[in-house]
Protein backbone atom coordinates (compact mmCIF):
# COMPACT_ATOMS: atom_id res chain seq x y z
CA UNK A 1 0.00 0.00 0.00
CA UNK A 2 2.95 2.32 0.29
CA UNK A 3 3.23 3.62 -3.29
CA UNK A 4 -0.93 4.15 -2.97
CA UNK A 5 -0.26 6.48 0.11
CA UNK A 6 1.40 8.80 -2.66
CA UNK A 7 -2.01 9.22 -4.67
CA UNK A 8 -4.84 11.64 -4.28
CA UNK A 9 -7.82 10.33 -2.60
CA UNK A 10 -9.27 9.80 -6.23
CA UNK A 11 -6.89 9.03 -8.24
CA UNK A 12 -7.15 6.05 -4.96
CA UNK A 13 -10.57 6.10 -5.68
CA UNK A 14 -10.02 5.56 -9.50
CA UNK A 15 -8.02 2.96 -9.13
CA UNK A 16 -10.23 0.90 -6.78
CA UNK A 17 -12.70 1.43 -9.11
CA UNK A 18 -11.32 -0.70 -12.07
CA UNK A 19 -12.09 -3.45 -10.28
CA UNK A 20 -15.89 -2.91 -10.29
CA UNK A 21 -15.78 -2.40 -13.76
CA UNK A 22 -16.11 -5.83 -15.20
CA UNK A 23 -19.35 -6.07 -17.47
CA UNK A 24 -22.53 -7.41 -15.02
CA UNK A 25 -25.05 -9.20 -17.20
CA UNK A 26 -28.84 -10.67 -16.38
CA UNK A 27 -29.84 -13.71 -18.90
CA UNK A 28 -32.44 -13.11 -21.48
CA UNK A 29 -34.95 -14.94 -18.57
CA UNK A 30 -35.20 -10.90 -17.04
CA UNK A 31 -37.82 -10.80 -19.67
CA UNK A 32 -39.66 -13.68 -19.60
CA UNK A 33 -39.71 -12.95 -15.78
CA UNK A 34 -40.56 -9.41 -15.99
CA UNK A 35 -43.68 -10.03 -18.79
CA UNK A 36 -44.78 -12.63 -16.53
CA UNK A 37 -44.40 -10.27 -13.49
CA UNK A 38 -46.49 -7.13 -15.36
CA UNK A 39 -49.09 -9.45 -16.02
CA UNK A 40 -49.40 -11.41 -13.24
CA UNK A 41 -49.48 -7.60 -11.71
CA UNK A 42 -52.30 -6.03 -14.32
CA UNK A 43 -54.44 -9.64 -13.13
CA UNK A 44 -54.11 -8.17 -9.53
CA UNK A 45 -55.44 -5.01 -10.27
CA UNK A 46 -57.93 -5.89 -12.87
CA UNK A 47 -58.76 -9.20 -11.44
CA UNK A 48 -62.06 -7.96 -9.39
CA UNK A 49 -63.77 -11.45 -10.17
CA UNK A 50 -60.86 -13.48 -8.27
CA UNK A 51 -62.80 -15.55 -5.82
CA UNK A 52 -62.20 -17.62 -2.84
CA UNK A 53 -60.01 -20.69 -3.23
CA UNK A 54 -62.49 -22.80 -5.42
CA UNK A 55 -64.15 -25.78 -4.60
CA UNK A 56 -63.64 -27.32 -7.56
CA UNK A 57 -59.83 -26.95 -9.11
CA UNK A 58 -60.14 -25.81 -12.89
CA UNK A 59 -56.90 -26.83 -15.09
CA UNK A 60 -55.27 -29.32 -12.66
CA UNK A 61 -57.63 -31.00 -11.93
CA UNK A 62 -59.02 -33.18 -8.64
CA UNK A 63 -56.77 -31.80 -5.76
CA UNK A 64 -54.67 -34.71 -4.28
CA UNK A 65 -53.51 -34.82 -0.90
CA UNK A 66 -49.77 -34.21 -0.46
CA UNK A 67 -48.44 -37.58 1.99
CA UNK A 68 -44.82 -36.73 3.00
CA UNK A 69 -42.56 -39.27 4.60
CA UNK A 70 -40.82 -38.41 7.42
CA UNK A 71 -37.66 -38.24 5.05
CA UNK A 72 -39.52 -36.70 2.15
CA UNK A 73 -40.69 -34.24 4.67
CA UNK A 74 -37.12 -33.22 5.58
CA UNK A 75 -36.19 -33.25 1.80
CA UNK A 76 -39.44 -31.02 0.94
CA UNK A 77 -38.37 -28.88 3.93
CA UNK A 78 -34.99 -28.52 2.84
CA UNK A 79 -36.21 -27.55 -0.78
CA UNK A 80 -39.08 -25.14 -0.50
CA UNK A 81 -38.80 -21.54 0.19
CA UNK A 82 -40.58 -18.90 -0.12
CA UNK A 83 -38.49 -15.28 0.16
CA UNK A 84 -39.95 -12.21 0.00
CA UNK A 85 -36.85 -10.36 -1.71
CA UNK A 86 -37.53 -7.17 -2.18
CA UNK A 87 -38.68 -3.88 -0.20
CA UNK A 88 -42.38 -1.52 -1.98
CA UNK A 89 -42.67 -0.12 -4.96
CA UNK A 90 -44.28 2.98 -4.55
CA UNK A 91 -43.44 3.96 -0.43
CA UNK A 92 -45.00 7.96 -1.45
CA UNK A 93 -48.01 7.87 0.79
CA UNK A 94 -48.34 5.49 3.71
CA UNK A 95 -51.48 4.09 4.10
CA UNK A 96 -52.72 2.08 7.52
CA UNK A 97 -53.54 -1.52 6.06
CA UNK A 98 -55.36 -4.41 7.77
CA UNK A 99 -55.40 -7.78 7.66
CA UNK A 100 -57.08 -7.98 3.99
CA UNK A 101 -59.16 -10.69 3.68
CA UNK A 102 -57.45 -13.28 1.06
CA UNK A 103 -60.80 -13.04 -1.40
CA UNK A 104 -60.65 -9.30 -1.48
CA UNK A 105 -57.20 -8.91 -2.18
CA UNK A 106 -58.26 -7.60 -5.94
CA UNK A 107 -60.56 -5.30 -4.39
CA UNK A 108 -58.40 -3.76 -2.17
CA UNK A 109 -55.29 -3.38 -3.99
CA UNK A 110 -53.55 0.07 -3.15
CA UNK A 111 -52.35 1.04 -6.20
CA UNK A 112 -49.15 2.91 -5.12
CA UNK A 113 -47.51 -0.01 -2.72
CA UNK A 114 -46.60 -3.41 -4.35
CA UNK A 115 -44.21 -5.72 -3.17
CA UNK A 116 -42.07 -8.31 -5.62
CA UNK A 117 -42.08 -11.58 -3.56
CA UNK A 118 -39.77 -14.34 -4.90
CA UNK A 119 -41.20 -17.50 -4.91
CA UNK A 120 -38.51 -20.33 -5.14
CA UNK A 121 -38.88 -23.50 -5.63
CA UNK A 122 -36.01 -26.61 -5.42
CA UNK A 123 -37.27 -30.18 -6.12
CA UNK A 124 -37.62 -31.92 -9.11
CA UNK A 125 -40.48 -31.34 -12.14
CA UNK A 126 -41.04 -30.71 -15.41
CA UNK A 127 -42.83 -27.45 -14.83
CA UNK A 128 -44.14 -25.64 -11.83
CA UNK A 129 -46.50 -23.25 -11.41
CA UNK A 130 -47.59 -20.93 -8.26
CA UNK A 131 -51.12 -20.31 -7.53
CA UNK A 132 -52.99 -18.25 -5.11
CA UNK A 133 -55.21 -15.66 -4.15
CA UNK A 134 -53.92 -13.19 -6.04
CA UNK A 135 -54.22 -15.02 -9.29
CA UNK A 136 -57.71 -16.20 -8.98
CA UNK A 137 -56.17 -19.51 -7.90
CA UNK A 138 -54.62 -20.70 -11.23
CA UNK A 139 -57.46 -18.69 -13.69
CA UNK A 140 -53.35 -17.29 -14.93
CA UNK A 141 -51.01 -19.33 -13.07
CA UNK A 142 -47.52 -17.80 -12.49
CA UNK A 143 -45.36 -20.20 -14.35
CA UNK A 144 -42.21 -20.50 -12.40
CA UNK A 145 -38.96 -20.77 -14.34
CA UNK A 146 -36.13 -23.15 -13.89
CA UNK A 147 -32.94 -21.08 -12.67
CA UNK A 148 -30.10 -23.47 -12.81
CA UNK A 149 -29.58 -26.84 -12.74
CA UNK A 150 -30.21 -27.97 -9.66
CA UNK A 151 -33.95 -27.91 -9.68
CA UNK A 152 -34.72 -24.54 -8.84
CA UNK A 153 -37.31 -22.65 -10.11
CA UNK A 154 -38.03 -19.12 -9.63
CA UNK A 155 -40.90 -16.30 -10.25
CA UNK A 156 -41.32 -12.81 -8.80
CA UNK A 157 -44.69 -11.39 -8.59
CA UNK A 158 -45.81 -8.00 -7.67
CA UNK A 159 -48.40 -8.29 -4.33
CA UNK A 160 -50.52 -5.88 -2.74
CA UNK A 161 -49.20 -5.54 0.95
CA UNK A 162 -51.80 -7.70 3.49
CA UNK A 163 -52.04 -11.65 3.43
CA UNK A 164 -51.89 -14.07 0.42
CA UNK A 165 -52.05 -17.46 0.11
CA UNK A 166 -50.88 -19.86 -2.28
CA UNK A 167 -49.79 -23.20 -3.39
CA UNK A 168 -47.40 -24.44 -5.96
CA UNK A 169 -48.64 -26.97 -8.73
CA UNK A 170 -45.96 -29.05 -10.02
CA UNK A 171 -46.35 -31.12 -13.32
CA UNK A 172 -49.75 -29.92 -13.49
CA UNK A 173 -51.32 -31.78 -10.85
CA UNK A 174 -49.27 -32.32 -7.60
CA UNK A 175 -50.82 -29.58 -5.36
CA UNK A 176 -47.64 -28.25 -2.82
CA UNK A 177 -47.80 -26.13 0.18
CA UNK A 178 -44.68 -24.25 1.57
CA UNK A 179 -43.72 -26.09 4.54
CA UNK A 180 -42.31 -23.32 6.24
CA UNK A 181 -44.88 -20.91 5.97
CA UNK A 182 -47.70 -20.86 8.09
CA UNK A 183 -50.95 -22.52 6.40
CA UNK A 184 -54.65 -22.45 5.72
CA UNK A 185 -57.13 -25.80 5.00
CA UNK A 186 -60.05 -25.89 2.89
CA UNK A 187 -63.13 -27.92 2.92
CA UNK A 188 -60.70 -30.84 1.45
CA UNK A 189 -58.18 -30.21 3.90
CA UNK A 190 -55.85 -28.97 1.25
CA UNK A 191 -53.37 -27.17 2.94
CA UNK A 192 -52.29 -23.81 1.35
CA UNK A 193 -49.34 -20.98 2.47
CA UNK A 194 -49.90 -17.86 3.94
CA UNK A 195 -47.53 -15.02 3.28
CA UNK A 196 -47.66 -11.40 4.46
CA UNK A 197 -46.20 -8.73 2.68
CA UNK A 198 -45.22 -5.26 3.45
CA UNK A 199 -45.07 -4.07 7.08
CA UNK B 1 -33.51 -7.07 -33.81
CA UNK B 2 -36.50 -3.96 -33.91
CA UNK B 3 -36.16 -0.79 -35.48
CA UNK B 4 -38.98 0.74 -33.96
CA UNK B 5 -38.03 3.75 -31.56
CA UNK B 6 -38.09 4.07 -28.05
CA UNK B 7 -40.96 6.50 -28.46
CA UNK B 8 -42.66 3.92 -30.31
CA UNK B 9 -42.04 1.50 -28.07
CA UNK B 10 -43.27 3.42 -25.00
CA UNK B 11 -46.80 4.10 -26.59
CA UNK B 12 -47.11 1.06 -27.73
CA UNK B 13 -46.50 -0.19 -24.20
CA UNK B 14 -49.19 2.54 -22.78
CA UNK B 15 -51.18 0.62 -24.46
CA UNK B 16 -50.47 -2.37 -22.74
CA UNK B 17 -48.50 -3.91 -25.25
CA UNK B 18 -46.01 -5.86 -22.46
CA UNK B 19 -44.18 -7.16 -25.25
CA UNK B 20 -43.24 -3.83 -26.59
CA UNK B 21 -41.74 -3.13 -23.38
CA UNK B 22 -39.95 -6.46 -22.80
CA UNK B 23 -38.07 -4.82 -26.27
CA UNK B 24 -37.35 -1.85 -24.14
CA UNK B 25 -35.94 -3.82 -21.32
CA UNK B 26 -33.84 -5.72 -23.53
CA UNK B 27 -32.16 -2.42 -25.40
CA UNK B 28 -31.63 -0.95 -21.65
CA UNK B 29 -30.96 -3.67 -18.76
CA UNK B 30 -27.48 -4.39 -19.79
CA UNK B 31 -27.01 -0.65 -19.84
CA UNK B 32 -27.89 -0.25 -16.05
CA UNK B 33 -27.11 -3.92 -14.54
CA UNK B 34 -23.62 -2.93 -13.49
CA UNK B 35 -24.72 0.02 -11.69
CA UNK B 36 -27.30 -2.04 -9.86
CA UNK B 37 -24.76 -4.81 -8.99
CA UNK B 38 -22.36 -2.37 -7.63
CA UNK B 39 -25.37 -0.28 -5.73
CA UNK B 40 -26.77 -3.49 -4.06
CA UNK B 41 -23.57 -5.89 -3.63
CA UNK B 42 -25.83 -8.93 -4.42
CA UNK B 43 -26.50 -10.52 -7.41
CA UNK B 44 -29.76 -12.02 -6.98
CA UNK B 45 -31.13 -9.09 -5.00
CA UNK B 46 -30.09 -6.71 -7.80
CA UNK B 47 -31.73 -8.70 -10.60
CA UNK B 48 -35.13 -8.01 -8.26
CA UNK B 49 -34.16 -4.94 -7.95
CA UNK B 50 -33.72 -3.93 -11.48
CA UNK B 51 -37.34 -6.02 -12.00
CA UNK B 52 -38.93 -4.11 -9.75
CA UNK B 53 -37.89 -0.57 -11.18
CA UNK B 54 -38.60 -1.96 -14.64
CA UNK B 55 -42.07 -2.73 -13.27
CA UNK B 56 -42.69 0.72 -12.07
CA UNK B 57 -41.57 1.87 -15.48
CA UNK B 58 -44.26 0.32 -16.69
CA UNK B 59 -46.76 1.39 -14.08
CA UNK B 60 -45.65 4.86 -14.46
CA UNK B 61 -45.31 5.20 -18.46
CA UNK B 62 -47.73 8.06 -18.80
CA UNK B 63 -45.75 10.24 -16.80
CA UNK B 64 -42.91 9.88 -19.29
CA UNK B 65 -43.34 13.46 -20.49
CA UNK B 66 -40.27 12.79 -23.06
CA UNK B 67 -40.72 9.20 -24.29
CA UNK B 68 -37.42 9.38 -27.08
CA UNK B 69 -35.25 10.16 -23.84
CA UNK B 70 -36.73 6.91 -22.36
CA UNK B 71 -33.77 5.77 -20.98
CA UNK B 72 -32.47 8.64 -19.12
CA UNK B 73 -36.57 8.81 -17.30
CA UNK B 74 -35.62 4.70 -16.95
CA UNK B 75 -32.22 5.52 -15.31
CA UNK B 76 -33.95 7.82 -12.63
CA UNK B 77 -36.31 5.10 -11.59
CA UNK B 78 -33.26 2.48 -11.18
CA UNK B 79 -31.02 4.96 -8.98
CA UNK B 80 -34.42 5.56 -7.07
CA UNK B 81 -35.32 1.64 -6.60
CA UNK B 82 -31.87 1.09 -5.85
CA UNK B 83 -31.72 3.52 -3.15
CA UNK B 84 -35.03 2.25 -1.45
CA UNK B 85 -33.52 -1.23 -1.21
CA UNK B 86 -30.49 -0.15 0.45
CA UNK B 87 -32.21 1.68 2.68
CA UNK B 88 -34.30 -0.54 3.52
CA UNK B 89 -31.80 -2.96 4.34
CA UNK B 90 -29.46 -1.36 6.52
CA UNK B 91 -32.44 -0.45 8.09
CA UNK B 92 -33.09 -3.91 8.78
CA UNK B 93 -29.65 -4.96 9.14
CA UNK B 94 -28.87 -2.73 11.65
CA UNK B 95 -30.56 -5.27 13.96
CA UNK B 96 -28.24 -7.65 13.18
CA UNK B 97 -24.81 -8.46 14.96
CA UNK B 98 -21.98 -7.67 11.95
CA UNK B 99 -19.73 -10.33 12.25
CA UNK B 100 -16.48 -8.37 11.32
CA UNK B 101 -14.79 -11.02 12.75
CA UNK B 102 -14.76 -13.30 10.00
CA UNK B 103 -13.84 -10.13 7.82
CA UNK B 104 -10.77 -9.48 10.13
CA UNK B 105 -9.76 -13.19 9.74
CA UNK B 106 -10.02 -13.33 6.27
CA UNK B 107 -8.22 -10.10 5.61
CA UNK B 108 -5.21 -10.95 7.78
CA UNK B 109 -4.31 -13.69 5.37
CA UNK B 110 -1.69 -12.53 3.23
CA UNK B 111 -2.73 -10.62 0.17
CA UNK B 112 -1.67 -12.41 -3.21
CA UNK B 113 -0.35 -9.00 -4.31
CA UNK B 114 -0.45 -7.15 -1.44
CA UNK B 115 -3.24 -4.99 -2.68
CA UNK B 116 -7.14 -5.28 -2.43
CA UNK B 117 -9.04 -8.06 -3.88
CA UNK B 118 -12.21 -7.56 -5.54
CA UNK B 119 -13.98 -8.81 -2.42
CA UNK B 120 -12.12 -6.53 -0.17
CA UNK B 121 -13.56 -3.61 -2.71
CA UNK B 122 -16.98 -4.84 -2.82
CA UNK B 123 -17.09 -5.21 1.06
CA UNK B 124 -15.67 -1.47 1.53
CA UNK B 125 -18.23 -0.29 -0.91
CA UNK B 126 -20.91 -1.95 0.60
CA UNK B 127 -19.75 0.12 4.35
CA UNK B 128 -20.25 3.69 2.49
CA UNK B 129 -23.17 5.15 2.96
CA UNK B 130 -25.87 4.96 0.02
CA UNK B 131 -25.33 8.62 -1.17
CA UNK B 132 -21.87 8.13 -1.21
CA UNK B 133 -21.56 4.50 -2.62
CA UNK B 134 -24.21 6.02 -5.32
CA UNK B 135 -22.12 9.03 -6.14
CA UNK B 136 -18.71 6.80 -6.18
CA UNK B 137 -20.37 4.22 -8.78
CA UNK B 138 -21.89 6.82 -10.65
CA UNK B 139 -18.36 8.76 -11.00
CA UNK B 140 -15.86 6.02 -11.42
CA UNK B 141 -17.02 3.25 -12.10
CA UNK B 142 -19.93 4.46 -14.29
CA UNK B 143 -17.48 6.98 -16.11
CA UNK B 144 -20.55 9.82 -15.99
CA UNK B 145 -19.77 13.76 -15.75
CA UNK B 146 -20.84 14.99 -12.74
CA UNK B 147 -23.37 17.08 -14.48
CA UNK B 148 -25.04 14.17 -15.94
CA UNK B 149 -24.78 12.71 -12.26
CA UNK B 150 -26.94 16.21 -11.20
CA UNK B 151 -29.31 15.64 -13.72
CA UNK B 152 -29.95 12.14 -12.59
CA UNK B 153 -30.11 12.39 -9.08
CA UNK B 154 -31.16 15.97 -8.62
CA UNK B 155 -28.29 16.65 -6.46
CA UNK B 156 -26.03 19.66 -6.85
CA UNK B 157 -22.50 19.20 -8.67
CA UNK B 158 -20.41 20.95 -5.40
CA UNK B 159 -22.29 18.08 -3.35
CA UNK B 160 -21.79 15.56 -5.53
CA UNK B 161 -18.42 16.37 -5.59
CA UNK B 162 -17.86 16.19 -1.76
CA UNK B 163 -19.35 12.86 -2.38
CA UNK B 164 -16.96 11.52 -4.14
CA UNK B 165 -14.12 12.49 -2.38
CA UNK B 166 -15.55 11.57 1.12
CA UNK B 167 -16.31 8.23 -0.75
CA UNK B 168 -13.01 8.00 -2.16
CA UNK B 169 -11.19 8.71 1.23
CA UNK B 170 -13.59 6.32 3.31
CA UNK B 171 -12.57 3.23 0.65
CA UNK B 172 -9.14 4.21 1.26
CA UNK B 173 -9.54 4.17 5.12
CA UNK B 174 -11.13 0.90 5.04
CA UNK B 175 -8.99 -0.98 2.12
CA UNK B 176 -6.09 0.49 4.48
CA UNK B 177 -7.44 -0.99 7.17
CA UNK B 178 -7.87 -4.52 5.48
CA UNK B 179 -3.88 -4.53 4.68
CA UNK B 180 -2.65 -3.31 7.82
CA UNK B 181 -4.24 -5.90 10.05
Amino acid sequence: MSDDRQLSDEAFGERVARQLRSVERFDDTFETDLVAAIRADHSVESGATAPARPLRRTWWGTPRTLHISPLAGLAMAASLAAIVSLGTLGIARSRPMTATPPTRVAAHVVHDTVNVVRFVFVGQAKTVSLVGDFNAWGAQPVALAPTGSNGTWSASVPLPSGRHEYAFIVDGQRWVADPFAPTSSDEFNTNSSIITVGS
Amino acid sequence: MTTRTDAELVAAASSGDVDAFAILSRRYRDAYTRFVVRMVGDRDEAEDVLQSAFIRAFRALDSCRDPARFGAWLYRIVVNECRTCVTRRSRRERRIIRDDTQFNAAAAEPAVDARETLEDVEYALAQLDVDQREAFVMKHVEDMSYEEMADLTGVGVSALKMRVKRACTRLRELLEEVHDV
